[in-house]
């Protein structure tokens, strides 16, 4: 019998239908996935299924008794945990602080009883082998990707029956995502549900038993995971059918160097990092996650301090802050690595996002030029397609697709002609996704410099024209042509490290 | 102009409460809405008004000002003595205060922005050392009355307008200026909004920051001048209630506390709330004690219906589907 059945489920945020008779089913002791573009009803499915939203029409059986869980405690009580994208985790507490939060074990005197936690959260460390935790660490110092690995120990620690994974690898390096996958496999094994959501393919692959399409809020198709072909999959995900994900590769480098960067330092994150960026060049940047990389992108941009020097179009510049670096023209811009944080202003609206970095430009005698706004505004919106009922739209309301091609946005408006991308189609949809890499490709044949960072290897491998491999805070390889492989980039990454 | 209204539905939320209040008042005291009590609620409403004009730019940008009663008081003293009741001074002693409110604003604003120290600390700090100062330069003893000329910069009327109702208007016209059509104002919400996005949109947040405290310095010391004018002379303590009614009367209208939200046209409107008020509770025969806690309920009473319309909007950012 099925773990859970639901049928016909509808949902509606006022005028928006977020899920129209939606059906699905799964069974103990498989991995179910559940694909879809962004905007597609996923996050409303998986939402109501933990409780932190209720549905409007339509039932849910789980082992075939009505479930209608009023808010997460409750979902929690059928044992159904959701392990999401957005962190819910107290930077002040501790890791297994966070773990147990609200469940801590008590002593007699129902004070928290400190020893049992030690030793609980230990177990659960050691018995899903988890990379890299340490219980004591304190939230705030862990990288994004810790944070990540501390949320599905505490939605492990509810022990549940069904547990959701909500781009639970989006944020994780090659290897812990590998761990993810394996503790994927070993979950359904122990007999419980885990239903899994990635904009990653070879994931997908990798550990599904079956899979759900989800498009415009209903259910597309229920594929056993090895009967369908990719391409079916994305074809039925976007509703029509997507030549390519990666864009042909034509070399448009000229020998013009547009960034060159020399001995670039920061404390022990980076050591003396040299390369050199070309016109029309689409450089990645891989390696290991917390190898450099985030520092590397952020000294550049100026966002923080390092030592070195760093020459843009031939001429030598010094780059305090993020303002130095946006300086137009020969300025250098940053597609962040946290949208929502660093990226966008939530509440303001798609136009004041998209011309703030340039708001000047707007300005004769001092007054801003509504006009003269609106049509820059206007342009962008088209030029990248971005899908927002009007420039008011609050960017907090558009989906990740669309909110990252508003940051895209943004850097284009500085004229900047040297872009930094740092991992910008994480959590992005797959149809987003093709075009921005086609927006890459457009820009370097246009003359602009891009150097890439994805935590999704194949990214690299396809888009890139070379790519530095990052070890230790250095550059431990440069790959180019033929040489580019997920195998020689790992290869590099890890030669060192796993020696050490 | 129903866009503008959408955008900005507690601004005339604001207004809406002013003409209620007004309307309530006059059914308890009938001579209220006669000319020349309007006048003199516009008048006592202009000081509240322009201490909160910088007051407003700071919470926009995400700090808070509590130096403001202190850099009153020290501008409304130092004129009183460096003036000694004649007008000629004025000419070097107003530009000289103006610039002395903007400096301590200065150091409000490097202290904050170059040296991270939290707003409330940075400057409360300056408001008691301030205090102090001025303590020391007076010795407690009572000043010199005020010049001619600022007593009808506060209290004269040209045309049936009072002055400071004139003056009030055309800073509230520069204060617009700024917040909506110039890039300041664009920089100044970011800000607010969140400091990491605008550092990383190239926004100069250091100098914006400073700015903000600059411009609340400016307005201090000038409402400080002004002030005299209409008291007479200068006394120690006369800035204090503008520490609390300034921050109210940005808050009533429509501002977050928490920043990147509000105007100084909702602003105004909160000026007029809380100086109706004070007129309306005296009529209703209240004790002074039962008066300050009718006020405070009523203060808190406003600003409440204000942020459960912040976080209803929040709510809709969460629970959007992704």
């Amino acid at each position: 019998m099925d773990l859970v059945t639901v049928k016909g489920l509808s949902k509606r945020y006022g005028g928006i239908v977020a899920l129209s008779e939606a059906t699905f089913s799964a069974r103990a002791g498989e991995v179910h996935a559940l694909l879809g573009e962004n905007g597609a009803g996923k996050s409303t499915f998986i939402q109501i299924l933990s409780g932190a939203v209720q549905h409007d029409g339509g039932s849910i059986l789980v082992d075939g008794q009505d479930y209608r869980p009023a808010n997460p405690d409750a979902a929690q009580a059928r044992g159904i945990a959701a392990v999401f994208q957005e962190l819910s985790l107290i930077p002040d507490l501790s890791v297994e602080q966070n773990i147990w939060f609200r469940h801590e074990p008590r002593t007699f005197l129902r004070t928290i009883n400190r020893a049992e936690m030690r030793r609980m959260t230990l177990a659960l460390l050691d018995k899903y082998k988890f990379p890299t935790l340490r219980p004591e660490q304190e939230l705030r110092r862990l990288t994004l990707a810790e944070r990540q690995i501390v949320e599905i120990a505490k939605g492990l620690a509810k022990d549940p029956r069904i547990l959701i994974l909500d781009e639970a690898t989006s944020a994780l390096p090659a290897r812990e995502a590998e761990w993810l996958l394996k503790l994927t496999r070993q979950l359904a094994a122990e007999g419980r549900l885990v239903i899994f959501i990635s904009h990653r393919m070879a994931e997908v692959r990798a550990i599904a038993d079956r899979l759900t399409i989800f498009r415009n809020g209903s259910t597309i198709a229920v594929h056993e995971a090895n009967a369908v072909s990719d391409n079916e999959i994305v074809t039925q995900m976007i509703g029509r059918h997507l030549d390519r994900l990666y864009p042909e590769r034509i070399a448009t480098a000229t020998d013009r160097i547009a960034l060159s960067v020399k001995g670039f330092s920061s404390g022990s994150r980076l050591s003396g990092v040299d390369f050199a960026l070309r016109e029309g060049e689409v450089l990645g940047v891989g390696g290991l996650q917390g190898h450099g990389q985030r520092e590397l992108f952020q000294s550049l941009f100026g966002a923080s301090k390092a030592s070195g020097s760093i020459e843009l179009w031939g001429k030598p510049v010094s780059i305090g802050n993020p303002r130095q670096a946006l300086i137009g023209k020969d300025g250098i811009a940053l597609v962040p690595e946290d949208r929502r944080g660093q990226g966008l202003l939530l509440t303001k609206s798609v136009r004041e996002n998209l011309t703030l970095s340039v708001i000047r430009r707007f300005t004769e005698n001092g007054l801003l030029s509504r006009q003269k706004e609106a049509a820059l505004v206007k342009e962008m919106v088209d030029f990248l397609r971005i899908k927002a009922g009007t420039p008011e739209q609050l960017a907090g309301t558009l989906s990740g697709g669309n909110q990252q091609k508003v940051i895209f946005g943004k850097m284009l408006l500085t004229q900047a002609r040297v872009l930094l991308l740092y991992d910008p189609t994480r959590g992005v949809d797959v149809g987003t996704k093709g075009e921005i890499f086609q927006l890459m490709r457009n820009l370097a044949a246009k003359g602009y410099a891009i150097l890439f960072h994805s935590s999704d290897m194949p990214e690299l491998v396809h888009v890139a024209d070379r790519v530095l491999v990052m070890r230790n805070g250095g550059i431990a390889a440069t790959l180019g042509g033929e040489r580019i492989s997920e195998a020689s980039i790992l290869r590099a990454a890890m030669l060192e490290s796993e020696a050490a | 102009m129903s866009a503008f209204l959408a955008r900005n539905r507690l601004i005339v939320l604001a207004y809406a409460g002013m003409v209620v209040l007004l309307l309530v008042t006059a059914l308890f005291s009938p001579g209220f809405l006669s000319v020349s009590n309007m006048r003199s609620t516009v008048v006592l409403a202009a000081f509240v008004g322009i201490v909160a004009l910088g007051q407003t730019f700071v919470i926009i940008g995400g700090g808070i000002d509590l130096s403001v009663p202190w850099v009153l008081n020290s501008a409304a003293i130092v004129m009183a003595l460096l003036c000694g009741g004649q007008d000629l001074p004025l000419v070097w002693v107003m530009p000289l205060l103006l610039a002395g409110g903007a400096f301590i604003g200065l150091v409000n604003g490097v202290g904050v922005a170059q040296f991270g120290v939290p707003p409330i600390i940075m400057t409360l700090a300056t408001n008691v050392i301030l205090q102090g100062l001025i303590l020391v330069l007076t010795g407690g003893s009572p000043t010199p009355s005020a010049p001619a000329l600022i007593q009808y910069l506060s209290v004269g009327r040209i045309g049936g307008f009072p002055v400071i109702a004139l003056i009030w208007l055309a800073l509230t016209l520069v204060a617009t200026l700024l917040l909506s059509k110039a890039a300041f104002g664009r920089h100044l919400y970011a800000l607010g909004t969140s400091a990491t996005v605008a550092e990383f949109s190239g926004v100069p947040t250091a100098r914006t920051t400073i700015l903000t405290y600059v411009i609340s310095g400016l307005t201090a010391a000038f409402a400080g001048m002004l002030l005299t004018g209409y008291s007479g002379q200068a006394y120690l303590g006369m800035g204090d209630a503008y520490l609390f009614t300034s921050i109210a009367a940005v808050a009533i209208g429509g501002a977050s506390i928490l920043g990147g939200s509000g105007h100084y046209l909702g602003t105004v409107a909160g000026a007029m709330v809380l100086t109706i008020l004070t007129g309306l509770l005296p009529a209703l025969n209240l004790s002074s004690g039962a008066l300050l806690i009718v006020y405070g309920a009523v203060i808190l009473l406003t600003v409440s219906i204000g942020s459960e319309t912040f976080s209803g909007l929040g709510g809709r950012l969460r629970g959007k589907e992704g």
